[in-house]
């Protein structure tokens, strides 16, 4: 039903009118703060902005994982903070355990290689490619006598992390989503409760229910100190960390999407599925990549978070509110959009950070770091009740 | 489709409810309903009177999580509407009868305690002060602890229902699963908002208050009282014009709207009472744990009710009430599954499981006639299962597989995979949107017709008639 079509105004200004705006706004504020007291300087804001880009990038890393998922199956992946939670303990079991015994090695190698199969797959046309499966077996080889001879440093469990997590992505949807297609979205999203719901407690189960400390031995995580007009900002070098491998991988991500053939079958399959999958696009094996490619950005994410704060929480929580928060950073920006999952973590690290150091606890005020955890549900009910398409997503509204 | 009187909404209900045609069955459905009633009267007794105190405490909890489930099943089962944040209206519920009912003592030892951060107004909120200035002095005594709960409960449901309209407003703009989220994140909403200093000289942060009085919440009594009103609401709210209202907004909202039904009113309606219910059932369950604690009220408790609901049926009553009973048996009685075992122990579990999943997927192809009979669903976890169970039998002298493992978790591992199972096999649950009825159990078909129809079928089927009457049979069996 052709609901009566309202054409808006075209105001081109209003949005730099809201943004210079804002900006006049958070200078003034900035300005008043360092009257009241000298403590709020220039290197306060800027530690501030540095932690929001921060906190904002390892957002935008597990927002693009529902984002890909809900452009191409409209399912909220609600187990995707939990993926999340999986490869940050998963990178963990892989610096703080290795070498593993032979048994243990081999069959996380072969889980790797799984994955380093189907990751190389997507340049190759066939699925069964004797060069990839070559490669895959090369792969598993020379993972499996690292992991039996060596202990891994924090970058390649990361890599080898977000190859386990991918595999499981891939499994999740394999024997829990794919039986699924065509079932009314309910029942999808119930399913993704539930898979969250296990892998809560199977956390519980294989990892113990306590905060682990993360802690690899890294030269990121050392100390930097840097001057801001003058004063010293004291701060860690996973502010410059975590900002560049979040780029790395989203540029690398977007290559992967406008590049390939994969990735182009991506795009179609997001536009429509039925239609690409008459052009002849296995719909299910891009299926299978986008949650390849989502979880192995969760486990990242997971890796770097667990660096930034030195520790990662029990396993039953860890992934909750990591997870509902990079997916209201998806909504924000857009669901559907990359850029978006971007523009909205990043968002939405500022709001959590940068909000907060502009009320700051002061003699009269007691502060809302006690309450940041909820900025995000609410800008997402704001924007979903305003704008539901997003900051910059195409309008997704519901078709009758 | 014939519109039969019987057959309203495809539920098998009509617009009388559940009544046969005959007299002879509606005597003896009634007399079965007193005999159940009966039944279930005795074994009440039995459970009060001689059970042990874990089994009153297990039918006390099945009796408030059904309040709760059946109250989520209306807006999830009956309105069609995913909502996630009942956790959230059961905190609010739990923590206003909390403290409108705790004890004088327990109120002066905390407002000597320098760890509480409740103040002194919430202090001086409590029923049994009120009930002293309005000079009822009688109801002021443990034995009339009753009296005070009943109010405690009855406020404690309204602000649920206060901020189930404000969660009810969203659903005005939102549709399927944005909505469910927006629902979810006001129910976390609600419970990191209580933990802040905002709230917390009401609900003392994260530690709570203890000494809540536990006689309600643990007696078998009040707490199916409390189950029964709300399912006798619930069913007469079903097949009341309101309830005919949500069921439409399931089917098709708009086509409702298009009939004239007030969806906005009847959504914000149904998010109102599902609130008001859920807070009574918080307040039953904080009396229950004795403890307002934040920890009660978790996503977890939203998702055991989900599991309820979508097992045991969507949108019946009934169903959910036997999901419920479902959910509450593994949760109460699955220690065993939480147990320490050896690891091959519980690689032979794991692969016997597994191997259960591949027979199933294997009969199930078999008898849906899908090929080839061996999938890939079959032969993977056919595979796995039959490794895992041969290691965990042979490796038993293993010393790598006799250290020991304990199974945390297991309950709700469990609970979860039932519910993917039951979503990926049958996604309207074992009972769908069937109630029990009696005329169910005997099958009896509900929309046969009566003389009077089949008078006016015949009628209407005269080849010798024309005209308007005919056309419009025609138009029927199109439709069909």
């Amino acid at each position: 039903m052709a609901a009566s079509a309202v054409v808006p105004r075209r105001r081109p200004w209003a949005l730099w009118l809201v943004v210079l705006g804002g900006l006049g706004l958070i200078t003034w504020r900035m300005l008043y703060l360092h009257g009241v007291n000298e403590a709020f300087n220039a290197a306060f804001f800027a530690g501030a902005v540095v932690r929001s880009l921060q906190l904002g990038s390892l957002y935008a890393l597990i927002a693009l994982g529902y984002t890909m998922v809900y452009g191409i199956i409209r399912l909220i992946n609600f187990a995707h903070g939990e993926v999340f939670m999986v490869g940050a303990f998963a990178a963990y079991f892989l610096f703080s355990r290795t070498p593993f015994s032979w048994p243990v090695a081999l069959l996380v190698a072969a889980a790797i290689a799984f994955g380093v199969l189907q990751f190389l797959n997507f340049w190759r046309g066939r699925a069964r490619d004797p060069i990839v499966l070559a490669g895959a077996l090369v792969v598993f080889a020379v993972v499996a006598f690292a992991l039996a001879s060596t202990q891994l440093g924090w970058f390649w469990a990361m890599v080898a992390s977000m190859f386990v997590t991918g595999v499981l992505g891939m499994t999740i949807d394999r024997v829990a989503y794919r039986p699924l297609r065509g079932a009314p979205r309910n029942s999808m999203l119930i399913t993704a409760i539930a898979v969250s719901f296990f892998l809560q407690n199977f956390g519980i189960l294989a990892f113990s229910n306590r905060q682990t400390p993360f802690r690899p031995a890294s030269f990121f995580t050392g100390p930097l100190q840097f001057q801001v007009f003058g004063e010293p900002l004291f701060t860690s070098w996973m502010i410059v960390l975590v900002p560049s491998v979040t780029a790395v991988l989203v540029v690398a991500l977007t290559l992967f999407v406008t590049r390939t053939r994969l990735g182009k079958a991506m795009r179609a399959t997001a536009q429509d599925a039925e239609t690409a999958r008459m052009m002849g696009v296995n719909v299910d094996r891009v299926i299978a990549t986008t949650f390849l490619l989502g979880s192995m950005l969760a486990a990242a994410a997971g890796v770097l978070w667990g660096m930034t704060f030195g520790s990662i929480n029990q396993p039953a929580i860890f992934g909750i509110l990591p997870g509902i928060k990079a997916f209201a950073a998806a909504v924000i920006g857009g669901i559907g959009s990359l850029p978006g999952a971007v523009v909205g973590g990043v968002l939405l690290g500022f709001l959590e950070n940068f909000l907060t150091a502009l009320f700051p606890r002061t003699e009269y005020f007691s502060g809302i770091t006690e309450y940041k955890d909820t900025f995000a549900f609410l800008a997402m009910i704001v924007i979903l009740l305003v704008r539901p398409s997003g900051i910059v997503g195409e309008d997704l509204s519901e078709k009758v | 489709m014939s519109a039969r009187p019987g057959d309203a909404g495809g539920n098998g209900a009509g617009a009388r409810g559940y009544r046969p045609h005959y007299l002879a069955h509606r005597v003896r459905n009634s007399l079965l309903t007193l005999g159940g009633l009966a039944v279930l009267l005795v074994v009440l007794l039995l459970v009060d009177g001689g059970a042990s105190v874990k089994l009153k405490q297990v039918f006390a909890l099945f009796a408030i999580w059904g309040i709760a489930t059946v109250s989520l099943n209306l807006v999830n089962g009956v309105t069609g509407i995913l909502s996630l944040g009942h956790h959230g209206f059961m905190l609010i519920g739990g923590y206003v009868t909390g403290l409108l009912v705790l004890p004088t003592a327990t109120r002066d030892n905390l407002a000597r305690s320098a760890r509480s951060e409740l103040s002194d107004f919430a202090m001086g909120l409590s029923v049994e002060n009120w009930f002293r200035a309005l000079g009822l002095d009688s109801l002021t005594t443990p034995e009339t602890l009753w009296a005070r709960f009943l109010v405690a409960v009855l406020i404690g449901g309204l602000m649920a229902a206060l901020f189930g309209v404000v969660v009810g407003f969203p659903s005005l703009r939102l549709r399927g699963d944005y909505l469910a989220i927006v629902t979810f994140a006001f129910g976390e909403a609600i419970r990191l908002l209580a933990s802040t200093p905002l709230m917390s000289s009401f609900t003392n942060g994260a530690l709570g208050f203890a000494g809540v009085p536990s006689d309600i919440g643990k007696s078998v009594w009040w707490t199916f009282g409390f189950l029964a009103v709300t399912v006798f609401v619930m069913a007469r709210l079903k097949y009341s014009s309101y309830g005919r209202a949500l069921q439409g907004i399931r089917e098709d909202e708009i086509a409702s709207e298009a009939m004239g039904v007030n969806t906005a009113y009847h959504k914000v309606l149904a998010f109102a009472i599902s609130a008001f219910f859920a807070g009574v059932a918080g307040g039953l369950w904080v009396s229950w744990v004795g403890t307002a604690r934040l920890d009660l009220f978790l996503f977890f408790l939203t998702f055991y009710f989900l599991v309820a609901i979508s097992v045991g049926g969507t949108g019946s009553i009934t169903g959910v009430l036997l999901g419920t009973a479902l959910v509450v048996w593994v949760r109460q009685y699955g220690d065993p599954l939480e147990q320490t075992y050896a690891l091959s122990t519980w690689a032979v579990a794991a692969g016997l499981v597994l191997l259960a999943v591949a027979a199933l997927a294997f009969f199930l192809r078999r008898v849906r006639r899908i090929k080839p009979d061996l999938g890939p669903v079959v032969y993977v976890p056919g595979a796995l299962g039959l490794v895992a169970a041969l290691v965990g039998l042979l490796g038993q002298g293993m010393p790598a597989l006799q250290a020991t493992w304990q199974g945390f978790g297991m309950r709700a591992i469990t609970l979860a995979l039932l519910l993917i199972t039951i979503m990926i096999l049958r996604p309207v649950g074992i009972m769908g949107r069937r109630e029990f009825t009696w005329a169910w159990l005997f099958r009896e078909r509900l929309d046969e017709p009566t003389e009077e129809e089949r008078a006016q079928d015949a009628w209407l089927s005269n080849p010798a008639l024309s005209g308007r009457a005919g056309a419009e049979r025609e138009d029927d069996e199109v439709d069909a």
